[in-house]
């Protein structure tokens, strides 16, 4: 909300602020009046001033420049050549002087043109930036203009305008008066009303038109009078800087009065022509479902039940509170006018509002609360102004509807409750007459406990606490102590998915993968496209099937309509932004939620998404020995699963049908015997549609599946103190048998001695039969109570031999 | 004539082990000379030739020549692995100016980053943290805060709607009343999390953090929620910077306070961060509304509490100096590379 201090200065003294605008800032800051900006606009006229032409010559060189003697009222003539053809000598023109930055940050300096001096400028309306004139130069013919005055004075730019970020319970300072108000209380002095006197014609307004109030909820109180036989025509100057000071454009007198009145009171009004109000009637109801209203800009709205009203006899003339309708508005012609002052509830202003995006001054004024009391004063204000500067007669009396007054509830509060909140001594007068200041009405004490009316333009102060706030704000929040409240019961743990979360980001981070996280909501076409379908196609891996995805109604735009049913495609576009940008290989992990609907329900489950690209390695060793980057993946998610205190797991081959994966490089997770998740290879298709020249893995697991039953104790196991001894194995097999399946098989055979069996070679092609690998396994023997002998050894050799034969061959 | 060919042999032997120039060279001239079979063995085979007072003398001669050669023999072959030894280091001399195998430093994103650290700072006082759903119910995030529909509050929190009812939340103060529903009194609680707002610009985005706490006892006073700030700002940020209370307005707080502090990057000098102010905002906060007690079911005549919310980007904005509120949603490399 902007406000200019020259306006405010007509209700309470602020002279002093105009050349120090600080403090007033700090005042209205300390007092909950955000202050986002000040506009000096005296300061951007600096070096600006009024002069008179005394002598004219032309300029010897240049048939187009003349040579100005003028007076800046400092007792000698100033020098200025201009360029503008006309003035005379005698007018008066607005000259900037040496050191002036005029608007586009123009500067005057001292100059030579052509040969002669010249001392300043003399400025065009477009040089000032008071209108886009650039044909010559501002030339006044008004003897009463003191040479040297500044132009900003002479001009009325001499205005600073604060623009304050008005919190949503203080709609009592969305006005000049409202603000001078809360002013007079903090710097407790006088407040001053403008004059509203006005001379009332014989003709009383009841015979005029008569008003019918049909919906008293949302309308508690309707007045209007009429205004016959004005003039409509431009505002005088004065009317014009106002409102352009607070950046409201001027349109008529009328039109510009109405809105005078909302910034001085806070008060809407509208003024219909009454020449287009049918039936000599009123009528203030709710509008039915479909209804049309086409709105003062001519834009269509249609209507649905509940939207409150204003009727002729026959039509809509205007939606309370929120527009005019363009079927009774002010035109060049009008010469009637009937004047609404009244008071909606701030809800129905709000819903209609906001439902047909209408945003105007006064539903924004009216849906934050305005004061029921101050109607009449308003209307007043209002006829007196147009009778003085559009003339007509103002009818006998206003129209008042206002069946049920609103009560404001008294607030009761003792003294000793302030210091027990604010946490200081509070001293008894001191809170009365902070109340007294604030308006407030001292309705008496019984048990210690003070009884207060608030004023009625402070609808936001109901109960006790409200009183807290405002003593405390009053009186200055750096009152208030610092102390830390003691802790007598014993703290709580953090909730596990927290605990759980923090351990897989520490874990991936040590592991050499960077955190990425996104937006909870992704495009739908782009998700439905990677995915390879509307989002269902997780199924078998262990994921909550969705039926739908969840989506938003309301998305800012289609790239984060829907809330993502997976972490891939988010770290998809992760690597996408990172490999443009030039990152070769990245290794990325993401926590966080994926969202679907299950039974109708809306659902979340916290994942973690893994992605790695590209080979880390150093281009120099030339080290060509890569397996496929799935590999890495896997032994990355199993690292973790150790941390997990994990002794088993098993990978499931899996034929996934989401497009984004290859179909025969993807497996998932069985885990505690549960499926939860996947690991796989990057589908051919999107690779080359990308562009990618490197591998791409993705894994994605469920992670309150994954994290059940953590955290986990290590079990420990005694150390044997004898030696270990390895032997490898090798095995020609149909590829149909998976190494996995022979490394359980031998681990199988002796439990006691066999510690571990690993995979260390697979050889395909050679003389190997087509269809049939080599594989190498290396197995780790050891007994906890002897050295193994040779014996042992060897027939547990030929142990695993056969039997691996047998089963396998 | 023994004694003759005695000292060719040892000239002779001394030259080769002498001049060796490997340490193959030297063993065979240890063999040839020194071996079983070797020159010298074969000549104290000869001995038999000489008349038997002789033979004893010439034996000492004999064992004497044998013993100087295998102490040259030593000498030599030290001398010879030394210069093996130089030269097989000078081989082996590596630039190890050239780099290692690349280890991946990887990093936990600054946004976690701050949650964590204003989490570990609050449990030294008792609070621990509760979480709760991102798509939420209207009544939580809304109503039981004391944000009735049409209220005008509501306009400042841009909305994404799902499905009637349901909305995306706003801020992360639902958790307080799910909490305060089901857990016993009093209690300290935390809730970080993500938040929706339909706003999108440089220093806005529509998916962004907040942390809020929450505290309720018997009795709570503006001072204990001013004292519990006060730490918390300057153990985040730095214990230098100053803090202020600036009253405000938020539907489920009473009274309700603004956070501001002193600008960590410039000190309040003023700088581009703080525009020109010296300030920056953090955060808001205030005394539980007695409404939002109700509203959850609690006797607000028997119990009080003070709540705060925090931004996380803001907070990490603020204190790593991000130039950009967007670079904490991009998870770039090159910038994530530097939480390492």
């Amino acid at each position: 909300m902007k406000v200019s201090l020259n306006w405010l200065n007509e209700y309470t003294d602020v002279s002093s602020f105009f050349s120090n605008t600080d403090p007033l800032a700090q005042i209205l800051t300390d007092a909950g009046l955000e202050v986002d900006a000040i506009n000096d606009m005296a300061k951007n006229f600096s070096h600006v001033v009024m002069a008179k032409i005394i002598e004219l010559v032309k300029h010897p060189d240049a048939d187009k420049l003349t040579v100005c003697q003028v007076d800046i009222g400092t007792g000698e003539l100033q020098q200025i050549v201009c360029g503008a053809k006309n003035h005379q000598q005698g007018d008066y023109v607005v000259a900037a002087l040496p050191g002036a930055i005029l608007p586009g940050d123009f500067k005057i300096k001292k100059s030579k043109i052509r040969g002669v001096e010249s001392l300043g400028m003399l400025c065009s309306q477009k040089e000032l930036a008071l209108s886009d004139e650039s044909e010559g130069i501002i030339v006044l013919k008004d003897d009463s203009i003191v040479p040297g005055q500044s132009f900003a004075e002479h001009f009325g730019k001499n205005d600073v305008v604060f623009e304050l970020g008005v919190t949503a319970n203080r709609s009592d300072c969305l006005s000049h008066i409202g603000l001078a108000r809360e002013l007079s209380c903090l710097l407790n002095q006088e407040l001053k009303l403008p004059d509203s006197s006005l001379k009332a014609s014989q003709s009383p307004t009841k015979e005029i038109i008569s008003v019918e109030l049909k919906d008293e909820v949302n309308c508690p109180r309707y007045t209007a009078r009429v205004i016959k036989g004005v003039k409509v025509g431009p505002s005088p100057q004065w009317l014009k800087n106002r409102l352009e000071s607070v950046d409201i454009n001027s349109v008529n007198n009328v039109v510009d009065i109405t809105n005078y009145i909302m910034l001085e009171f806070g008060q809407p009004m509208h003024a219909f022509d009454l020449h287009q109000i049918e039936g000599q009637k009123i009528e203030i109801k709710a509008a039915e479902d479909n209804e049309v209203f086409v709105s003062l800009d001519g834009s269509e709205h249609k209507l649905a039940a509940g939207d409150l009203g204003i009727y002729d006899a026959n039509k809509l003339v205007a939606l309370a509170g929120v527009v005019g309708g363009q079927n009774s508005g002010i035109s060049d012609d009008t010469q009637d006018l009937l004047l609404e002052v009244a008071h909606f509830t701030p809800g129905t202003v709000r819903k209609t509002s906001r439902r047909l995006g209408i945003s105007t001054d006064a539903a924004y004024r009216f849906s934050r609360g305005t004061d029921p009391s101050q109607v009449i004063k308003a209307m007043e204000r209002a006829c007196s102004l147009i009778q003085e500067l559009c003339g007509g007669d103002v009818s006998e009396g206003v129209i008042d509807c206002y069946p049920q007054p609103i009560q404001r509830q008294k607030i009761q509060l003792a003294p000793t409750y302030l210091e027990e909140r604010l946490g200081y001594a509070v001293a008894k007068d001191d809170f009365l007459s902070w109340m007294k200041r604030l308006g407030c009405e001292f309705c008496g004490e019984k048990n210690q406990e003070l009884s207060f009316l608030p004023p009625s333009w402070r609808w936001d102060l109901e109960i006790k606490e409200d009183l807290v706030e405002e003593y405390g704000r009053l009186n200055g929040y750096d009152k208030i102590p610092e102390s830390l409240p003691s802790l007598s019961y014993e703290p709580l743990t953090h909730d596990a998915s927290y605990i759980q979360d923090r351990f897989v980001q520490s874990f991936f981070a040590k592991q050499g993968f960077y955190q990425a996280v996104n937006y909870n909501f992704l495009g739908g076409e782009a998700l439905s496209e990677f995915l390879g379908g509307p989002g269902s196609q997780f199924e078998g891996c262990g994921f909550l099937s969705s039926e739908e995805l969840a989506t938003v109604q309301n998305p800012l735009s289609e790239e984060y309509n829907t809330m993502r049913p997976s972490l891939s495609p988010s770290l998809y576009k992760n690597l996408m932004t990172n490999y443009r940008s030039g990152v070769s290989s990245s290794q990325i992990f993401e926590v966080g939620k994926v969202f679907g609907v299950h039974q109708s329900e809306y659902f979340e489950r916290r994942h973690l998404g893994l992605l790695l690209y590209g080979q880390s390695q150093n281009l120099w060793q030339n080290n060509s020995s890569t397996s496929p980057q799935v590999f890495t993946m896997k032994s990355y998610v199993e690292n973790f699963l150790r941390s997990l205190k994990a002794k088993s797991w098993s990978w499931k081959p899996w034929e996934p049908k989401l497009s984004f994966l290859h179909p025969g490089r993807s497996a998932t997770l069985f885990f505690e015997g549960k499926l939860m998740g996947y690991i796989g290879e990057i589908h051919p298709k999107l690779k080359s549609q990308s562009k990618l020249r490197e591998d791409v893995a993705f894994a994605e697991f469920d992670l309150e599946l994954l994290m059940r039953s953590f955290p986990k104790k290590p079990k420990l196991q005694e150390l044997s103190k004898y030696p270990a001894v390895e032997r490898d194995f090798s095995f020609v097999v149909s590829e149909s048998v998976s190494a996995s399946e022979i490394v359980s098989f031998i681990a199988k055979t002796n439990k006691k001695l066999i510690q571990n069996v690993s995979v260390i070679d697979r050889f395909v092609g050679g003389d190997l039969k087509a269809g049939s690998h080599s594989l190498t396994f290396r197995v780790l023997l050891q007994d906890s109570a002897s050295t193994l002998s040779e014996e042992v050894i060897k027939s547990l050799q030929s142990e695993i031999l056969t039997k691996v034969q047998s089963q396998f061959s | 004539m023994l004694e003759q060919k005695l000292k060719l042999i040892y000239d002779s032997a001394q030259k080769q082990i002498s001049e060796a120039s490997s340490s193959k060279n030297l063993y065979e001239a240890k063999v040839k000379y020194l071996g079983k079979s070797g020159e010298l063995s074969l000549l104290m085979k000869e001995m038999g030739s000489l008349p038997k007072e002789e033979r004893p003398e010439f034996g000492k001669v004999v064992n004497k020549f044998k013993k100087e050669l295998e102490a040259l023999y030593s000498r030599t072959e030290q001398s010879l692995k030394d210069q093996e030894l130089a030269k097989q280091l000078e081989q082996e001399s590596l630039d190890l100016t050239l780099p290692g195998p690349e280890i991946a430093n990887g990093s936990v994103h600054p946004t976690p980053l701050v949650i964590d650290e204003i989490v570990d700072i609050l449990a030294r006082l008792g609070y621990s943290v509760r979480t709760g759903p991102l798509i939420e119910k209207d009544w939580y995030n809304f109503e039981a805060l004391n944000i009735p529909p049409d209220h005008p509050a509501r306009d400042e929190q841009d909305t994404f709607y799902m499905k009637p009812g349901y909305v995306l939340r706003t801020q992360t103060s639902p958790v307080q009343i799910r909490t305060l529903e089901k857990e016993k009194l009093p209690l300290r609680i935390l809730s970080p999390g993500s938040v929706f707002r339909c706003d999108s610009d440089i220093s806005h985005s529509p998916n962004f953090h907040q942390i809020e706490g929450l505290l309720v006892e018997k009795k709570v006073s503006m001072a204990d929620l001013k004292g519990t700030i006060y730490f918390f700002v300057k153990e985040f940020f730095d214990k230098s910077v100053k803090i202020r209370f600036r009253p405000s307005f938020f539907p489920f707080t009473e009274p309700s306070a603004e956070v501001d502090c002193s600008c960590p990057i410039c000190k309040g000098k003023g700088c581009r961060m703080c525009k020109n102010t010296g300030w920056v905002e953090i955060g808001g906060c205030g005394l539980v509304n007695p409404k939002v007690l109700k509203a959850a079911g609690i006797d607000p005549n028997e119990w009080q509490g003070f709540a705060f919310g925090f931004g996380i980007e803001r907070m990490a904005i603020i204190k790593y100096g991000i130039s950009d509120i967007r670079l904490l949603s991009d998870n770039s490399s090159f910038f994530l590379k530097q939480f390492t």
